[in-house]
């Protein structure tokens, strides 16, 4: 029988694998506040995807459980108990055993993806709507047209060349028609008295005239009238930034727990600030009874002794306002997380409420308190003294904010309430009133 | 392809056919066809050349297509349908020798369609390939009027059970009306020997004898099912409450026989891919003694050959494991290792050099390609000697406890163990047998399903989310009768969560087996 080559068909794979994908996404999205307070995503260095294990999208049926059937058959050698393949686990260790039966695929997203999927599943407006708000970012010099005055540095050689040879032609011409002489000879005269006509024309006229160049060779004629120069001007550029002032209360009761869920919130909100600004600057103050800027790597691992004065990194704060990020030009967020257990309560109020004051985009405190316990730390009362705030609770989570301004505070108390204060955080409302 | 290795390539078809032929094997016209890998993937994923849409498709095609981008062309794909005229692809971009390793290969599959009992009923199905057809496009409609989610949840749905079939390949469509009245033939019989005073033959029947038996004809009358029903979709399909409409009833069908046309090649994997690997083997050689394919092609054909049949720590390589288990069979036959004198011998010194050249090798393995299923192959050819030769594990999963790792861990080599695993795993072929014992129950149309419990429990959470698409279809409570943690238990999805009871006392409500 003979071989055939087949017609295409029209493909179908491709359309049939975007809906599993679509699928798959789905499922990533339900995990989203498990996911997003993982270790991996915010320990990654390369930060741009992150490798999540979500169930492998299968048909149920009914089957042998796997525990009483193994996993499969392979072939090779190995006693029992030889390991023959290992994978990244789902976490942490012990972790995957909560899930008998349910079978994880290792896959790769973008940080970018997860991002979107979290604002789609905020419900919010896609955010790159908004970049480029105008905050006046920078100035710099920009060529953008043509004047007769300026620095030599900017003369612009070729455009003055050309109404010098202008001037040349302009001055032959009336030599010619007063004089009656020659091309030649007027060009001549002009070229003895270096380009100045009153003199060319007098020597033509003055009947002494002899010529000295033989060829006709035109030349540019400069007066201060046709000399060209490239106009500078300032340009102000349009951009969008945000500085961050993170802030974190490092003191003896600051557990490695506590500023890890800091740091997941922290990594989150800023990894949003980068879809809303072109610009996004992190500083790092770290505080215990007196507040010092450091780098990252510090701010999330140094420990501090002492007592806890929020105020003095508020103080900070305000000072780099001041000095470097004028609120006219940057969109200020100031987040400070703190277990709360301030010495000088009443003082750090104040200090927040100057730091609004000025002007910046939001005000948030992170209360991190893994232990529970709805009793308001010292730190949270002064803020609900002080501030006008109105305070409301969401499945166990609690959430103060101001009723006119930017001011948000929140408690943490596990993982998955950083995805409850990441909503807080991009509430629909509050972007209207923090922007 | 240039037009040379065209003509080359119907050369190699011609001649390995009268090779396959001069082997014995059974062959049929068989319709090639170059494709491009495209084609290739999708032909694979989607069971049929063309089918309907639908994302496990999409998922498997992914999947292909990942792996094939990943280890570049030349990957020994082929793909061959059991139609009335065979049809087989073979990938445009492979090298020449592989294209003529996969002709080779395709013969073997052949005969096996002809001559295996399981895959001849396959055959019976052989306008599947055109009802796919066909199917893709009505399908096509139902989304654009019935909206592509609402499609999607039958397919799903559908493919949830697609498998739990007749347990018997042969058994020909259940009929509920002939069964009851079947069934109620047989009552009235031991109804009318009862009542028949005169009879010589009659043995005393008790009064409460002639009530039960009056009880039963009396739930006969309108029990539904009549007698067990193990094709859950067939009873679906025709006795959903919801009531299922045209379009869904269309749905099921379809899913419902692609599944048992492919039914008997799921039965026979080892065999069938044993069998090509098998026999593509002997129809290479010769092709290359005599010059068909020339020595450079040689390497290439060795290459993949090894890449497609070397053991594989995570899966049982069909491929691999398959032509072995022939090769064993056909050593034991030669040398006589069969039969009563052989079996009852238990010195295994001579056992093992046992040799009364019988020379039977090769009938038995044909004799098995004719009439054995997987399963009983593996009953019959897994003994420790087989599975220490091809060192055969089983191994689990498990987490590390240090890093949390999921960790793959050999977990058992004892041959007694891994024949006894296996063989349950072939017996159904990862289906396990649920048969439908009430439509109607509690007298509220639920529906009441029992698992035939062979020691091995189902996984729950799988389970529990196949229940949900089972009333997806039903539209009523759905209750499964299995076992849990060893105890009888009954799990019931209501529409809104699934419950399971295990109490002693509810052990009432259980149907009596």
């Amino acid at each position: 029988m003979p071989i055939i080559r087949s017609d295409p068909v029209a493909p179908k794979g491709k359309k049939d694998a975007a809906r599993h994908r679509e699928k798959q996404k789905d499922a990533i999205r339900k995990q989203l506040p498990e996911i997003i307070a993982r270790e991996s995503i915010i320990t990654s260095k390369k930060g741009k995807t992150v490798r999540i294990p979500i169930r492998i999208m299968d048909i149920p049926h009914f089957r042998p459980a796997r525990d009483s059937a193994g996993a499969g058959a392979g072939q090779g050698k190995g006693k029992a108990g030889t390991v023959i393949g290992r994978r990244p686990g789902t976490g942490k260790p012990g972790e995957a055993g909560d899930r008998p039966g349910e079978e994880y695929l290792e896959t790769e997203v973008e940080i970018e993806e997860l991002i979107e999927m979290m604002i789609e599943d905020l419900g919010l407006p896609r955010l790159e709507e908004r970049e480029g708000e105008g905050m006046v970012a920078e100035t710099r010099f920009k060529i953008r047209g043509i004047q007769k005055a300026g620095p030599w540095v900017l003369l612009d050689k070729r455009r003055s060349a050309r109404e010098g040879l202008r001037r040349f032609w302009g001055f032959l011409r009336y030599l010619e028609q007063e004089t009656g002489q020659s091309e030649l000879e007027c060009f001549d005269a002009l070229k003895q008295k270096d380009g100045i006509l009153s003199d060319a024309l007098e020597l033509l006229q003055s009947g002494t005239y002899a010529p000295v160049h033989t060829a006709f060779e035109p030349f540019p004629i400069f007066y201060p009238d046709d000399l060209r120069f490239l106009e500078q001007k300032k340009d102000i550029e349009y951009h969008s930034q945000a500085v961050v002032l993170a802030m974190m209360d490092t003191s003896g009761s600051m557990t490695d727990e506590k500023k890890y869920l800091a740091r997941s919130a922290l990594f989150w909100l800023v990894a949003f600030l980068r879809k809303i600004y072109e610009r996004v600057v992190i500083r790092f103050i770290i505080h215990d009874a007196v507040a010092e800027i450091v780098e990252e790597e510090e701010f999330f691992k140094k420990v501090l002794g002492g007592g806890t004065r929020a105020y003095t990194a508020y103080e900070l704060a305000g000072g780099l306002i001041e000095s470097e990020y004028p609120v006219s030009e940057w969109n200020v967020y100031a987040w400070h997380f703190s277990d709360g257990d301030d010495f000088e309560p009443a003082r750090a109020a104040q200090e927040a409420k100057k730091l609004i004051e000025r002007g910046i985009s939001m005000f948030a405190y992170g209360e991190i308190e893994p232990s529970g316990g709805h009793h308001d730390s010292s730190l949270l009362a002064a803020f609900k003294e002080l501030l006008d705030v109105q305070v409301h609770w969401k499945d166990g989570f609690m959430v103060v904010s101001g009723r006119e301004s930017p001011f948000l505070a929140v408690a943490i108390q596990k993982k998955e309430h950083v995805h409850l204060a990441l909503r807080e955080f991009l509430d629909k409302e509050r972007w209207g009133h923090g922007i | 392809m240039e037009s040379n290795d065209w003509k080359r390539l119907e050369i190699v078809e011609r001649r390995s056919r009268e090779i396959a032929e001069e082997f014995g094997l059974s062959t049929t016209d068989v319709l090639f066809e170059i494709v491009s890998s495209q084609q290739m993937l999708e032909g694979m994923a989607y069971r049929f050349p063309t089918n309907f849409s639908h994302w496990t498709f999409g998922r498997d095609y992914e999947r292909a297509r990942t792996i094939y981008e990943h280890t570049g062309g030349g990957l020994p794909y082929e793909v061959v349908w059991n139609f009335e005229t065979p049809q087989a692809f073979l990938l445009e971009s492979n090298p020449f020798a592989l294209n003529a390793l996969v002709i080779a290969h395709v013969w073997g599959h052949v005969d096996f369609f002809l001559k295996s009992r399981y895959l001849q009923r396959g055959r019976v199905f052989s306008d599947i390939a055109s009802e796919a057809r066909s199917a893709a496009e009505r399908f096509r409609g139902y989304e654009e009027r019935y909206g592509k989610d609402e499609v999607e949840k039958f397919i799903d749905a559908a493919m949830s059970i697609e498998w739990h079939q007749h347990p018997d390949p042969f058994f020909e469509e259940p009929d509920e009306e002939g069964a009851r009245e079947r069934l109620i033939r047989q009552e009235r019989a031991k109804l009318e020997r009862a009542l028949d005073f005169h009879s010589q033959f009659k043995k005393p029947e008790t009064k409460a004898e002639i009530r039960e038996i009056e009880k039963r004809l009396k739930r006969l009358a309108r029990k539904t099912p009549p007698e067990p029903v193990y094709d859950l979709l067939w009873y679906i399909i025709r006795k959903s409450p919801l009531p299922l409409e045209a379009w869904q009833q269309d749905v099921l069908s379809v899913v419902r026989s692609q599944a048992r046309a492919l039914a008997p090649n799921r039965k026979t994997k080892l065999l069938n891919e044993g069998w090509a690997t098998y026999w593509h083997v002997r129809i290479m050689r010769r092709l290359f003694a005599e010059g068909v394919l020339d020595a450079k092609e040689h390497g290439v054909f060795a290459d993949f050959h090894a890449k497609v049949t070397r053991p594989l720590r995570h899966d049982f390589n069909w491929y691999a494991i398959g032509p072995a288990l022939y090769e064993y069979a056909e050593e034991r036959w030669d040398r006589g290792q069969f039969g009563r004198e052989f079996d009852e011998c238990d010195d295994p010194a001579k056992k093992a050099y046992w040799d009364a050249k019988t020379g039977k090798g090769r009938e038995k393995i044909f004799e098995m390609r004719s009439f054995y299923s997987d399963r009983m192959a593996i009953e019959q050819f897994f003994d420790a000697d087989f599975i220490r030769r091809n060192d055969l594990y089983l191994y689990t999963q498990t987490v590390d406890p240090q890093n949390g790792d999921i960790v793959d861990v050999v977990a058992e080599r004892d041959p007694e163990k891994i024949r006894r695993i296996l063989k349950h795993l072939f017996v159904h072929y990862g289906t396990p047998v649920i048969r439908v014992e009430d439509g109607n129950h509690n007298q509220r149309g639920e529906l009441y399903l029992v698992h035939e419990f062979d020691g091995f429990e189902l996984d729950p959470s799988y389970r529990d989310r196949t229940l949900e698409n089972i009333h997806e279809l039903w539209g009523r409570s759905v209750h499964l009768e299995t076992v849990i943690e060893g105890k009888r238990a009954l799990c019931t999805y209501n529409g809104r969560s699934v419950s399971v009871d295990t109490g002693g006392s509810a052990a009432d409500g259980l149907i009596e087996l």
